[in-house]
């Protein structure tokens, strides 16, 4: 039937410009009206009818979405009031961490891999996160970067620029004071790398390809190198993720004491390739050193011995 | 190890460098792997020889390979006692070194060729090209000359003695090894017409 309409059309089409390029499959019975006209019809109404037909379905889908969410958080929050119910505790004061160890108690599971295993987190950790409404009724979209398909992404590197011009511009009014950059406000960038591509992708609700999470990177090093660049310090470390756990603070352990009063410290599980062993310290000590019983000849080659000696053996 | 571990630092005096510099703070956040067996950070510790008893290991035996140069080290300090005791003046007591490690260093320090040849083929014809070295590869082959050179002996000699002879002729700037360093360096300079086929 498409096939026909388009036969008629053809000789009037160098007359029509549509709004958009969808071919819109309309009943024959208008273009009949329509399709010896030299004037060009008069599009408007269609295409409202359907961008708004597309439009009902998209709002559809978000508030769906929104009542979703909203139903799943209360549920949790009830859930959770629950479990601390179960366990004896009080329920206002139940975290999400008293809420993991509950789940490991109750739910015991010898799955290796952890993310199989059973869990009970807010619904915002568990359900991807999908964009509120991006456009309103009339079609005219919220966000002024709509068109590029990605708002979000080149938001976050329009402002990185923004960041970087702001450097610029202070650099200037430093400069004209004969004011040099501070050393010590410099920006302490070691133990943190950026955050990687997945995380940035969750964060901003939006796929990335490499290439554009290289040019993020790319210039955020660009931003970190100005020497002004700890202005925008809270800016920068929004992205940064701890390295290693060094947020949890090396806690030392407390030495016990023996009868004699001497203070000695075990720390057990030492490994180092297969072996495993425990060390005990004693304080104030007295050079001897005691190896399964028996004493450094424990080890009959020479190359172990060498760690304790001041001397080549 | 994923790729990304760094090496561990271990030695004092390195770490302290490092500490000066500042480079340090970048590398206490980065994970490490574990120290080997072989590295301590006894001020004693030499990576040099380390490396010399890896390159005589075989099939994994380090404590035969440790064995022998501990000998070859008791030799070299055995010969060079006898000769500082033989010695009339004070002069010449004052000119001979004692230390085996010493006499290590100076050796392969004496061996380490600059220039080595590689084939090159241009129109056919395969052409010996002198061409640069990087120092490690230089220390590799002064090394590895040494060892090689060592075993180069009558089978009634014992390896650590050969060695320690090998070691100090090689520090003494005479024998096998720099003799073949020398040949090489004479080959380069006959061959420096071929320079050239470097880049072509």
């Amino acid at each position: 039937m498409l096939r026909r309409i388009n036969g008629i059309l053809e000789p009037s089409l160098k007359h029509i410009q549509f709004k958009n390029s969808q071919w819109i499959c309309v009943s024959s019975t208008q273009f009949k009206a329509k399709s010896f006209s030299t004037s060009p019809p008069k599009p408007e109404v269609q295409v409202k009818k359907n961008v708004s037909k597309a439009m009902k379905a998209y709002l559809e889908r978000a508030r769906e979405h929104d009542e979703f969410m909203k139903q799943q958080t209360l549920e949790f929050q009830i859930g959770k009031r629950h479990l601390a119910n179960m366990m004896g505790e009080n329920p206002d004061t139940f975290t999400q961490e008293d809420v993991d160890h509950a789940i490991k108690y109750l739910f015991p599971s010898g799955l290796f891999e952890k993310k199989a295993r059973p869990f009970m987190r807010p619904p915002e950790e568990v359900f991807p996160q999908r964009k509120a409404a991006e456009f309103d009724e009339t079609g005219r979209p919220y966000h002024f970067l709509f068109y590029t398909g990605r708002p979000n992404f080149y938001k976050l590197m329009h402002d990185i620029v923004d960041h970087i011009n702001d450097a610029y511009k202070f650099e200037d009014t430093m400069i004209r004071k004969g004011i040099k950059p501070d050393p010590n406000l410099a920006l302490e960038l070691s133990g943190y790398q950026w955050s990687d591509k997945a995380s940035l992708e969750k964060e901003l609700v939006e796929g990335i390809g490499d290439k554009d999470y290289e040019a993020f990177i790319a210039t955020m090093e660009r931003l970190c190198d100005l020497p002004y660049s700890y202005r925008s310090k809270d800016f920068i470390f929004k992205y940064r993720k701890p390295l290693m756990s060094h947020e949890q603070t090396y806690q030392a352990p407390r030495p016990q004491y023996d009868a004699d009063g001497r203070a000695f410290i075990t720390t057990y599980e030492c490994l180092r390739k297969r072996a495993r062993g425990h060390v005990t310290i004693r304080a104030p000590g007295t050079g001897k050193i005691t190896i399964n019983n028996e004493e450094i000849t424990y080890f009959k080659d020479v190359q172990p011995r060498e760690q304790m000696s001041k001397d080549a053996l | 190890y994923p790729s990304y571990y760094i090496k561990p630092v271990h030695k004092k005096e390195v770490q302290d460098e490092l500490a000066k510099s500042g480079e340090l703070q970048k590398l206490v956040h980065m994970p490490t792997r574990a120290a080997l067996n072989d590295q301590t950070c006894s001020p004693a510790q030499d990576d040099l020889i380390n490396l010399f008893i890896n390159y005589i290991m075989r099939d994994g035996l380090k404590v035969l390979a440790r064995d022998l140069v501990e000998r070859a080290f008791e030799n070299i300090k055995r010969i060079q006692l006898e000769k500082y005791h033989k010695c009339a003046s004070e002069e010449d007591k004052q000119k001979i070194e004692l230390n085996p490690r010493v006499i290590f260093h100076q050796a392969v320090e004496n061996c380490k060729p600059i220039l080595n040849l590689t084939p090159i083929k241009r129109g056919g014809v395969r052409y010996q090209v002198p061409v640069p070295i990087t120092p490690k590869r230089s220390q590799f082959l002064s090394m590895k000359w040494l060892i090689a050179a060592a075993k180069e002996k009558d089978s009634k000699v014992r390896f650590h003695h050969q060695l320690a002879l090998e070691l100090i002729d090689a520090a003494n700037n005479r024998g096998r090894v720099v003799k073949r360093k020398q040949d090489l360096h004479r080959q380069c300079e006959a061959n420096r017409a071929y320079a050239h086929y470097r880049w072509s």
